[in-house]
């Protein structure tokens, strides 16, 4: 069970590792595109539409965003059962951009049927697991050619597309429109219980399903001209690797030689909004340096919130900050936030430190 | 003795390649051959091939995704530890693997 379970994680992680440059670029040319627009007097945000070049630059990034999904869901595919997984995988997960891509119903209707990150995740691991399951079927010698580059595709292509069509990407639609519900419910509600929420998903699996909730989320809303809840997510996507980093430097005799090392390129990834930096730490001692990451998260994003810090580009770190309002309390955030992780972890390190010391001189 | 060891971590930037140097070291100062494929963001480097493996005593993978071109070692006895366990105690994975 724990191996399969393990299987699974290596899967996930597969898909997210060619997911994570189109991210990377996706995010930072919007955020470019953003940041050299003039004001737009009525709106008081950033409109490039005036300006042929920004909105090159926006609309490649707006693409690369939506081959994200595809690549994750492929990849996840790929990775369960190679090369013939690709395919479905792909279309499957192409599909989770908007499910009315495939709308043969006569009124799609205007609202965007977006499955996003979750349907991508389920996508791939279906149409993996449908061909690894296909390849399993003994063919005859004489069609066995065939089968990886037609039949496994063209089988495999349509039970996704059905599936997710059908039976599993509306409730995925449902609950991802439920989940932007309750989140929008709370922002009018209590911003700052927002902005913690944010800033604990964004911190808790680093890149992962949870933190691309919490991500799209505050993403979505900036269209609807609503950016503080990207502010705070800003703030704590940068936190986690580069609290690890301060970490590493703060109490040097705290860690080894390798995870000072790791903690130099934390920092590097920290400061271009890559939470995955923080993960090498993550993995190697979950139980301690999980919860210090979402503290140091939880506290930037909540310190962003207070501030008013507002984001106008999908992409967080100390690189977007061309592109925030009251720029002194995203600094003030993010060094609040990366200070917290830093203390917190090296507290709980020193005292595990001199717990284990007596035990091991007896 | 011929050991070779592919590295994969999720974001494929750093750890990829300091698992590499850590096990590179300690197979080194234990007086073994060892030949290392990362396959980080830039796809996979210093490929290991048919004859490197045909030959190797040892095969460890140090990964946290799937490896590529998996079908290489086909037949071959495998270890796989994560990434974090090879950059923080390469001694031990080795000495696992058998080395």
């Amino acid at each position: 069970m724990i191996d399969q379970l393990k299987q699974l994680r290596q899967h996930l992680l597969t898909g997210v590792s060619y997911a994570i440059p189109f991210v990377a670029c996706g995010g930072i040319l919007i955020a470019a595109a953003l940041a050299f627009a003039p004001l737009n007097p009525q709106s008081n945000a950033p409109d490039p539409g005036n300006v042929p070049v920004l909105m090159f630059l926006l609309k490649l990034g707006v693409l690369s965003f939506k081959l994200m999904l595809p690549i994750l869901a492929a990849y996840i595919s790929y990775s369960i059962a190679g090369k013939p997984g690709l395919v479905a995988g792909a279309i499957g997960g192409f599909l989770c951009n908007d499910l009315r891509v495939l709308a043969f119903f006569p009124d799609p209707g205007k609202q965007e049927l977006s499955a996003g990150f979750l349907g991508a995740i389920v996508a791939g691991l279906l149409a993996g697991y449908t061909v690894a399951l296909i390849k399993t079927i003994p063919t005859h010698r004489l069609i066995r050619p065939v089968m990886p580059i037609l039949i496994i595709p063209i089988v495999s292509t349509i039970f996704v597309g059905a599936v997710m069509m059908l039976v599993l990407g509306p409730p995925i639609v449902g609950l991802m429109a439920w989940l932007t519900h309750e989140l929008d419910n709370m922002q009018t509600g209590n911003a700052v219980v927002l902005a913690a929420v944010i800033g604990g998903m964004i911190a808790f699996d680093m890149g992962g399903p949870v933190n691309k909730v919490a991500f799209f989320f505050s993403a979505g809303l900036i269209e609807k001209g609503n950016c503080l809840p990207m502010g705070a997510c800003a703030a704590a996507i940068c936190t986690p690797p580069l609290g690890m980093g301060l970490a590493t430097l703060l109490g040097r005799k705290l860690w080894s030689e390798e995870e000072r090392d790791s903690g130099l390129a934390a920092l590097g990834m920290g400061t271009i909004g890559i939470t995955e930096g923080a993960i090498p730490f993550a993995a190697a001692d979950p139980l301690r340096v999980i919860p210090c990451l979402m503290g140091g998260s939880i506290v930037a994003s909540v310190t962003a919130m207070l501030g008013k810090v507002g984001d106008h580009a999908p992409h967080g770190g100390p690189i977007v900050l061309p592109v925030v309002d009251n720029r002194v309390m995203y600094i003030v955030a993010i060094l609040a936030g990366t200070l917290t992780t830093a203390l917190l972890i090296n507290t709980i390190k020193a005292l595990a430190k001199a717990q284990a010391a007596p035990e091991a001189s007896e | 003795m011929k050991i070779v060891a592919v590295t994969a971590c999720p974001t494929g930037i750093a750890h990829t390649y300091m698992a590499a140097e850590q096990l590179e070291k300690a197979a080194r100062s234990l007086g073994h051959q060892i030949k290392l494929e990362t396959q980080g963001a830039m796809g996979i480097e210093n490929e290991l091939t048919a004859a490197d493996v045909r030959n190797a005593d040892l095969v460890i993978f140090a990964v946290d995704i799937e490896v590529e071109k998996k079908d290489r070692f086909e037949g071959k006895k495998i270890l796989k530890v994560g990434v974090g366990e090879a950059i923080k105690n390469p001694a031990a994975v080795l000495a696992r693997a058998g080395a």
